[in-house]
């Protein structure tokens, strides 16, 4: 197509007019961020707010970032991927925030990533582990960017610890029919074949559901021995009530949807579950994470370890908070595209890792957990712990 | 072998809990020709309520019998004020908004206050579960069953050996003519409100020592209670029950010999098949009225 001299002129002068404004629109310097604070998991998003606002009064009352304090502007999501839209576009078109915290849900932050690549505003994810979250099929990923888990790492940990466990190696997996669960099942099988270990059987289960006996007599039927597990607490505590039903009782192997609460409610059925992670707070802490956790108890009245139900997801929000400002540091200002390019350059002792760097300019990088900070914790006596501080092995 | 007995176990223990607040569902439409649709928080309020007012000390039984008379109490107040005024008129349907817009502020309540994670409610006979081969099932869950028949049986002996008994079953019958007979229809219709609540309080007690007790815990199971009432004949209490006791095996059947996903896509469509068949509900009649 050719345009006549007149309509290029046009063309010309509204890209320029646009350019100019969105040059002229300078990110504020707030964190926008998109959680669960309603619904039937409304505990995550509070989880994350916890070391969230800890980390981010540390940084204001150090003198904030660039000489300006930082606020942060969480909205409710309900955990709905089409509110997790609503809120981003309100996070970063109308707040302006200069970037994005994300949430619980992996299929949340799935449909974010068209709009973060049209408004061009970082995200930084701190639970929703799956891998698509930031390895794009399109194989490109210019803005999201995440600090925790990743499945298709996780999967080769829970598939060595379950053969681990497994005394014949016959393993089995098991999975909630989400977005994450069935997204998790080609790592789980690629993992598998690996490791030369067969699966011999994948169940499945639907959020709810209150009875698993059918899924777990298949499953010892098959001779599964220990359990890769994908879900959260309450089908856990669903699923170890039907184990005992049926007294089949193989070793579970879980990543991280399972939290504290678990111990809560199943009680001594919990002793022995397994949960991949990145961090505990029980135990003897180091004394920066002991002042963080001293921080959060202060804060929000917390009675200690017991309430943080998401251990994992806490520190690593912590951390990403600090990476973050971080970056901006490292920007110069709150520019949105200077911080992207700033987070490949950000070196950071956290307390879940040492981030050197953060993230690195390859898809698979813009993960800042790499495995070798994923560990194991296991129940006992009703309270999830490090895997050492338990009669259930090392990590 | 085995797995088929897990099946029926299960099966009818999750069909209790169908038939319990399926049975309210069908004392309030004999009534009212009405639901209340938040039947399926009522039915939370048991679980709910009993573990809060643990949490306050009460002893689990003082609790209990106070979640259910708090839930009877609500079934009362909603039919008063949220089904009654929006029913005056032949085939009018605002009861069902009101209902439903109250069931979904109930839960939000819930979750804002409770909170939005299950909690447990202990019970002694949902710790060891009764073993019978490779199958098991928690004594607590055999309860739900056994409870659904006796409140059926025990609707059935009430309505036919009381006066107030016969009172409902007049108002079942025809409204007008039993108002005309002296019957005050609004007040039957309210303690029936009030009495369905509390069967389904009852229920959501009975099973939260073995699912939790959450706010979130009596969505799926009222929508489903209330389809099986459908599918059953509303009107037809031992027909109603016996389809729940049914529907949850078949359930169970339909995960064990399917998977779980199939469970609601084969549940529904079966459901959708029997009314084709059986436009009134299988046990139900055809209900005939003079113009």
């Amino acid at each position: 197509m050719t345009l006549t001299p007149t309509l290029r002129g046009l063309f010309a002068a509204s890209v320029a007019v646009a350019s100019l404004s969105g040059a002229a629109k300078a990110a504020q310097p707030c964190i926008g961020a998109s959680w669960e604070l309603t619904g039937a998991l409304a505990h995550t998003g509070l989880q994350i707010r916890y070391a969230v606002e800890v980390a981010i009064d540390e940084i204001n009352a150090a003198g904030g970032v660039l000489g300006e304090q930082l606020v942060l502007r969480a909205y409710d999501d309900q955990g709905e991927p089409a509110r997790a839209v609503d809120n981003a576009l309100r996070i970063g078109e109308q707040d302006e925030c200069v970037v994005m915290l994300g949430g619980f849900r992996t299929p949340n932050a799935i449909a974010l990533r068209e709009p973060l690549d049209e408004m061009g505003l970082p995200w930084v994810g701190v639970i929703s582990a799956g891998t698509r979250v930031i390895e794009h099929e399109t194989g490109e990923n210019e803005w999201m960017f995440r600090v925790s888990m990743k499945d298709r790492w996780v999967a080769p940990f829970l598939v060595e610890q379950a053969v681990a466990r497994a005394p014949s190696g016959r393993i089995g997996l098991f999975y909630e029919a989400t977005g994450w669960g069935q997204g998790a099942v080609p790592d789980v099988v690629a993992a598998a074949e690996a490791q030369g270990v067969e699966l011999v059987a994948q169940e499945t289960f639907n959020i709810a559901d209150t009875d698993m006996t059918a899924q777990l007599i298949r499953l010892r039927d098959a001779g599964a021995e220990a359990l890769v597990f994908y879900g959260v607490d309450r089908e856990a505590d669903a699923i170890l009530r039907s184990m005992e039903r049926i007294d089949y009782r193989p070793t579970i192997v879980s990543a991280w949807g399972i939290g504290g609460q678990l111990g809560n409610t199943a009680g001594a059925l919990s002793e022995g579950v397994l949960v991949a992670g990145t961090f505990s707070w029980w135990g003897e802490l180091e004394p920066r994470a002991q002042a963080v956790l001293d921080a959060m108890k202060e804060r929000f009245n917390l009675a200690g370890p017991q309430d943080l139900l998401l251990p994992s997801g806490t520190a690593n929000a912590y951390d990403a908070v600090h990476i973050i400002a971080r970056a901006l540091e490292i920007a110069g200002e709150f520019d949105r595209e200077k911080l992207r390019d700033a987070f490949y350059e950000v070196r950071h002792e956290g307390i879940v890792a040492v981030f050197d760097p953060a993230f690195e300019r390859t898809m698979e990088r813009h993960d800042a957990i790499t495995p070798d900070a994923y560990r194991l914790f296991a129940f006992h006596n009703g309270v999830m712990l490090p895997l050492d501080q338990t009669p259930f092995g090392t990590n | 072998m085995e797995a088929n007995l897990q099946y029926v176990l299960s099966g009818l223990s999750i069909g209790g809990v169908y038939a319990m607040v399926a049975l309210g569902f069908s004392m309030m439409w004999s009534v009212a020709k009405a639901a209340n649709f938040t039947h399926g928080d009522v039915f939370m309020l048991g679980g709910v309520l009993t573990v809060s007012l643990m949490a306050l000390g009460l002893p689990i039984w003082i609790a209990a019998i106070l979640a259910i008379l708090i839930a009877a109490a609500a079934g009362a107040l909603i039919e008063r004020f949220l089904v009654r005024p929006f029913n005056r008129e032949a085939n009018a349907i605002g009861w069902m908004l009101t209902t439903i817009a109250i069931g979904v502020m109930m839960e939000s309540f819930g979750t804002a206050t409770y909170g939005p994670l299950p909690q447990p409610l202990p019970s002694p006979l949902a710790v060891t579960p009764l073993r019978f081969g490779g199958a098991g099932v928690f004594p607590q869950e055999l309860l739900l069953p056994v409870v659904a028949v006796l409140a059926m049986l025990g609707l059935r002996l009430f309505q036919t050996r009381t006066h107030f008994g016969r009172a409902i079953r007049a108002v079942a019958a025809n409204r007008v003519a039993a108002g005309l007979m002296g019957i005050d229809a609004d007040r039957v219709t309210m303690v029936v409100f009030a009495a369905a609540g509390g069967l389904g309080a009852l229920a959501g007690f009975l099973i939260a020592p073995v699912i939790q007790a959450s706010t979130t815990m009596g969505l799926v199971i009222g929508l489903k209670a209330f389809m099986i009432a459908i599918i059953a004949g509303i009107t037809n209490a031992a027909g109603v029950v016996t389809m729940a006791l049914a529907f949850g095996v078949v359930e169970r059947l339909i995960e064990g010999y399917l998977s779980t996903s199939a469970r609601d896509a084969f549940g529904f469509t079966l459901m959708i098949l029997v009314l084709l068949a059986f436009p009134q509900g299988v046990f139900g009649r055809k209900e005939v009225s003079k113009v």
